[in-house]
């Protein structure tokens, strides 16, 4: 289609949904008068629990299914960009060159790297008492390790993110949540019911299995986290398309590994 | 164990294994990852079959219905109706093929990383079944972008070539759209009714009338579905996916995840908008026959003209969809048991023809039917496998393709009398143009077609095989695996216990009443009266006119020049499939408008 007849279409179009759309918000109930029926039900099941977090409650016990998807939909989604990020037969892969940095930049960063760490951690670990959880606090701590590459260069970076671990991390968070939902049918329950003692309501090891899930999503997305940044930081920093930068200074065309199976082995 | 509590683990146990696979992946040699992937894939079809088997016996209860963590009422239900049950049966057992068939494909798995593609096609097997088993509106979203993010993935593993990432954007960007437009239509729904189940949301529309906020969410929610079905005009997205994706995959996603978005349309329909509250019966009916029909139509017009064999069996599926949710559109148990059928025939036919192709890539790194003109000779049982799957997807009897079709037509027939008329007539079309390629490809009878008489840019192919090199002798499996499905296919029409299952899981599917019992109140609901598709005359002669007609075309289509008047007159229809993302999405918007002016005389 001509870009002309393209935008005709999609106006056309786009009028027809803003029509159907704008009727349905007229018949929305009214903002902020009736108590939601849900809201209503997912406290009393969240308190129910001893889980101070309805959120929480929400994510990883009343609907922990739900969220069984959601870490798969992440899970995948770093399995297919490894598979799609990986050094192609034509690519070559070149050491990153070390960087000079700023020495203001490089003490911000190294000084704000421990805090920001330890705020990740502490999003994870609090999911089931205030805001926060697993997915909140993993991208937390995942980039705060990055602040590395900031502070010094990719090669810092590289050393205190050995990927295979990671990958590692990553599968095990989506098997820890998987396992948990089965061990309670095990023990005679249904598919990731909430079958340990729900503990003192607003402390670290209140929630039962929403405590355990919560953690298993946490080391997901952490691990899941850094393994994506590697990837697409892989691809700007040390692999080359077919035709640039001419005399490659390492091509690993056919030694079958990548630049960090290398590093690793050396 | 209970059968109710199996359904959970049709999902967890290929999660289970793919987190294994990743985990010791780099590790693992590839015949090991190869095995623990079947292993577990066999494990899920066996618990899929397991609670098939038990939820097709009639019994207290009716059929498993599980709460997930145990929340009555409150969390996410799985249902395993024989319907969806059978569907993630069919799902679990071509997994399992794909992955016997993939066994010695990809000579060269990503390095250091074997175990990434077994995992992603668990993964996507997880998210299929979850899809056909959950009764729970918004986790049936979760599960659907589940499949798509591995399945955009699997369509773009061979990075390097630039067409099957070209590809995967376009299924990726339309289908995340796709995906959007259902979740603003589930909002709605919960705004209005505070719960996600199909069950409670239905319950609570049928208390008030259906409004304009109705209509919308039923629009948003199944356009997105039908993206996913790849219905006119939301159908682009699927033959340049299908084209470039690695064989395997095609299988996968031809033979069961788009048909997973009719089902998703029908199930969404049946339990949530079909009583007094949601939009009438006459008003679907309408929509989705027409959309239907424009479906098959082009698919079957798209379809016979194509020489790149993968494209011309994608346009096949979009033509099949269009009859699948024509079956869908009728809005009876009769419709619904023979769409059913005729799914679970197409599945076994397309997947085997998909595995045919890629032999021929393996072997001649191309599929293009001119190129390919008497080359493929020397393999013999190719061909014959070859035909058999096109004289199959024409309907003939006694294939379960061939009983499905016969069913959903005479359901369709009671609807508008010349719908029959458009099953043999679309059958026939892909049925011909798949004996059109393969007469020209393994016998090489008629001219040697020239460049210049027809094709288009989208049309030639710069291939490379999916294996690491061109295959010499073929593997043993991947022959197997398309006689199998083949035969598998037959087996379906010719048993009888399949169609009386089947007949038994349209009445059930379609007792909306039902479903809502036996999901919020646990009450054992007994089966509504039905006919269960069955071989009739009109049928077997509807089946073999079918067949006939398509040896008729292909025969006289490989005799004959090609007439460039004809593809003259189809140009624009082709220039249509323009391979840019932006023609892709304004005719997303414009099919949701074209779907809310078909359905809006249903607001009173």
């Amino acid at each position: 289609m001509s870009p002309r007849v393209r935008l005709w279409v999609f106006l056309v179009g786009a009028a027809g949904f803003a029509a159907l759309f704008a009727a349905a918000c007229l018949d929305l109930p009214a903002f902020g008068t009736v108590p939601h029926p849900y809201g209503v039900r997912a406290v009393h099941a969240a308190l129910s629990h001893h889980t101070a977090n309805v959120i929480a409650s929400v994510n990883f016990d009343l609907r922990a299914f739900d969220t069984l998807g959601e870490e798969s939909i992440l899970f995948s989604a770093v399995i297919g960009t490894v598979v799609l990020l990986r050094q192609a037969r034509d690519e070559h892969r070149k050491d990153p060159e070390p960087a000079t940095v700023h020495p203001p930049v490089r003490r911000f960063a190294l000084l704000t790297l421990p805090f920001a760490l330890l705020v990740g951690l502490y999003v994870i670990a609090h999911g089931q008492i205030s805001p926060g959880g697993g997915f909140q606090g993993g991208v937390v701590a995942a980039t705060a390790l990055h602040l590395l590459y900031i502070a010094a260069d990719y090669r810092a970076l590289e050393r205190v993110r050995p990927l295979t671990l990671y990958e590692i991390g990553e599968a095990a968070g989506e098997a820890a949540y998987v396992i948990t939902g089965l061990a309670a049918v095990l023990a005679g329950s249904a598919f990731l019911a909430n079958v340990l003692p729900f503990g003192t309501l607003a402390t670290l090891s209140s929630g039962g299995t929403a405590m355990v899930l919560n953690a298993a999503v946490g080391l997901e997305v952490t691990s899941g986290i850094v393994v994506l940044l590697a990837r697409f930081l892989d691809q700007a920093v040390e692999i080359e398309e077919p035709g640039e930068g001419g005399g490659s200074p390492r091509d690993t065309r056919d030694s079958g590994g990548n630049g960090d199976d290398e590093r690793e082995r050396a | 164990m209970d059968t109710a509590r199996l359904l959970p683990l049709v999902v967890a146990v290929p999660l289970l294994g793919a987190a294994v696979l990743v985990a010791t992946g780099r590790r693992l040699p590839r015949l090991v990852s190869d095995i623990v992937g079947c292993a577990f894939a066999a494990a899920t079809a066996a618990t899929a079959l397991l609670v098939l088997f038990r939820a097709g016996h009639p019994g207290p209860g009716g059929y498993p219905v599980e709460w997930v963590g145990g929340w009555q009422r409150v969390g996410i239900v799985l249902v395993g109706d024989p319907l969806g049950a059978g569907l993630a049966a069919l799902v679990s057992l071509l997994v399992v093929a794909v992955l016997v068939y993939s066994w010695r494909y990809f000579e060269e798995p990503p390095r250091r990383h074997t175990g990434s593609f077994p995992a992603l096609i668990l993964v996507f097997q997880a998210g299929m079944c979850g899809f056909a088993l959950t009764g729970d509106l918004f986790n049936a979203f979760v599960f659907f972008e589940l499949m798509g993010v591995v399945a955009y993935a699997l369509t773009g593993f061979r990075v390097e070539e630039p067409k099957p990432l070209q590809g995967a954007l376009a299924f990726g960007v339309v289908n995340s759209l796709g995906a959007y437009v259902t979740l603003l239509g589930i909002t709605l729904l919960y705004a209005r009714t505070g719960e996600l189940g199909f069950a409670q949301i239905g319950r609570r529309l049928d208390t008030e009338g259906p409004d304009g906020l109705v209509l919308a969410a039923f629009v948003l929610v199944t356009t997105g579905l039908l993206v996913k079905a790849a219905a006119v005009p939301f159908h682009f997205w699927l033959p340049d996916a299908h084209a470039v994706a690695p064989t395997p995959v095609c299988m996968l996603l031809s033979g069961v995840m788009v048909e997973l978005g009719v089902y998703g349309v029908a199930r969404v329909y049946w339990t949530v908008f079909s009583g007094p509250g949601g939009l009438s019966h006459p008003d679907f009916t309408r929509a989705l026959l027409v959309l239907g029909v424009l479906t098959a139509l082009l698919g079957a017009v798209m379809c016979w003209q194509q020489r790149h064999l993968k494209r011309l069996l994608a346009f096949s599926t979009v033509a099949h969809t269009g009859l699948f949710l024509i079956g869908v559109a009728v809005l009876t148990p009769e419709g619904i048991s023979g769409t059913a059928l005729y799914v679970l025939g197409h599945a076994g036919v397309k997947a085997a023809l998909f595995a045919c192709a890629g032999v021929l890539l393996d072997r001649y790194a191309t599929v293009d039917e001119h190129e390919l003109f008497g080359r493929a000779r020397e393999l013999p049982a190719v061909g014959v496998l070859f035909a058999v799957g096109g004289l199959a997807l024409s309907g003939l009897p006694p294939f379960g393709s061939g009983l499905g079709k016969a069913a959903a037509e005479e359901a369709a027939g009671h609807t508008a009398v010349w719908l029959p008329a458009l099953y043999v007539l679309v059958s026939a079309v892909t049925g011909g143009a798949v004996l059109r390629a393969g007469l020209r490809i393994f016998a090489g009878v008629g001219r040697r077609p020239r460049d210049e008489e027809e094709g288009g840019p989208e049309t030639t192919g710069e291939e490379e095989p999916e294996t690491g090199g061109r295959l010499g002798r073929i593997p043993m499996p991947l022959l197997a695996v398309p006689a199998g499905l083949l035969a598998a296919s037959l087996a379906l029409g010719v048993v009888p216990a399949v169609a009386s299952a089947v007949g038994r899981a349209g009445a059930l599917f379609t007792d909306t009443g039902g479903y809502r019992r036996t999901v919020l109140d646990g009450h054992a609901e007994a089966v509504p009266a039905h006919v269960p598709p069955h071989w009739q005359l009109t049928g077997i002669l509807l089946g073999l006119l079918s067949a006939a007609l398509a040896i008729t075309l292909a025969t006289l289509a490989v005799r004959r020049p090609v007439h460039t008047g004809t593809a003259a007159l189809l140009a624009p229809v082709r220039r249509l499939q323009s391979g840019h993302i932006g023609d892709y999405v304004a005719w997303l918007i414009a099919g949701t408008a074209l779907l809310t002016a078909l359905t809006v005389p249903g607001v009173r």
